[in-house]
């Protein structure tokens, strides 16, 4: 089995086909933007959830498929340190974490919320 | 050279990317299925020189699509690259043991998804 994730010889285009593919992916990312903004939404709850010691079992899992989805999608939009962020908090509520780790949930919960706002 | 190849995944931004990278980059025609049961089934009515696949799906999920479509002889000769946002190393083992013909990890880069693929299979 290869690893393919090395792979870093793009496509040619010309300037007029790389401008039609941006404009392309741009349009995709308003089309699909409010399904990212209700999983950053989630993360954001269940932080807070988290901080009040009223994170459920349910909603754990919920916002560990987020955080997945988040991570797998964010970066094919340019937003690499918005996978990145995802990554830990995936990470973080698939294990058992203690409450100092409170504040960490809802830092990066917040820094995505702003990475996702600010993509042009 | 174009290519025909089936894309599987439930998240349809995912899907409709890897499609417009296949389809506006590389010329390639994609068909798109969003389970693996669909999957299996495009396989055979397509029959796609190969098959990009999503690991974490409800239902039927990448790893059991792949062994079904192992099991078919109407699919068993299409090579699958399983794509996932998976990174820790004993989930890269546990696909690599699957036999698939590589591992594309998420977030793929849409300006170079199709060169993976080539290389990936050696189309180039």
């Amino acid at each position: 089995m290869k690893d393919a994730q090395a792979s870093e010889r793009p496509f040619s285009l010309e300037p007029a086909e790389q401008n039609a593919l941006t404009e392309a992916l741009d349009r995709m990312w308003a089309k699909f933007l409010p399904q990212i903004e209700e999983r950053v939404g989630l993360l954001e709850s269940s932080a807070a959830a988290f901080s009040a010691h009223e994170l459920s079992v349910h909603q754990r899992e919920a916002a560990c498929a987020a955080a997945h989805k988040l991570a797998g999608v964010l970066g094919t939009f340019g937003l690499t340190r918005g996978t990145v962020l995802s990554r830990e908090l995936e990470i973080m509520y698939s294990t058992q974490i203690g409450p100092s780790l409170a504040a960490r949930l809802i830092e990066l919960a917040a820094e995505l919320r702003t990475i996702v706002a600010n993509r042009k | 050279m174009s290519h025909r190849i089936l894309i599987v995944d439930d998240e349809d931004d995912i899907r409709e990317v890897a499609a417009l990278s296949l389809e506006t980059l590389a010329g390639w025609t994609v068909d798109v299925a969003s389970s693996g049961a669909e999957g299996l089934a495009r396989a055979i009515e397509c029959q796609p020189e190969a098959i990009v696949l999503d690991v974490m799906m409800p239902g039927m999920d990448g790893p059991a699509t792949f062994r079904e479509l192992s099991k078919n002889p109407a699919t068993a000769h299409i090579p699958v690259l399983l794509l996932t946002a998976k990174v820790q190393s004993s989930d890269q083992r546990r696909f690599a043991d699957l036999g698939v013909a590589a591992v594309l990890f998420k977030p793929f880069d849409p300006l170079t998804l199709a060169t993976q693929i080539e290389d990936a299979l050696g189309w180039k």
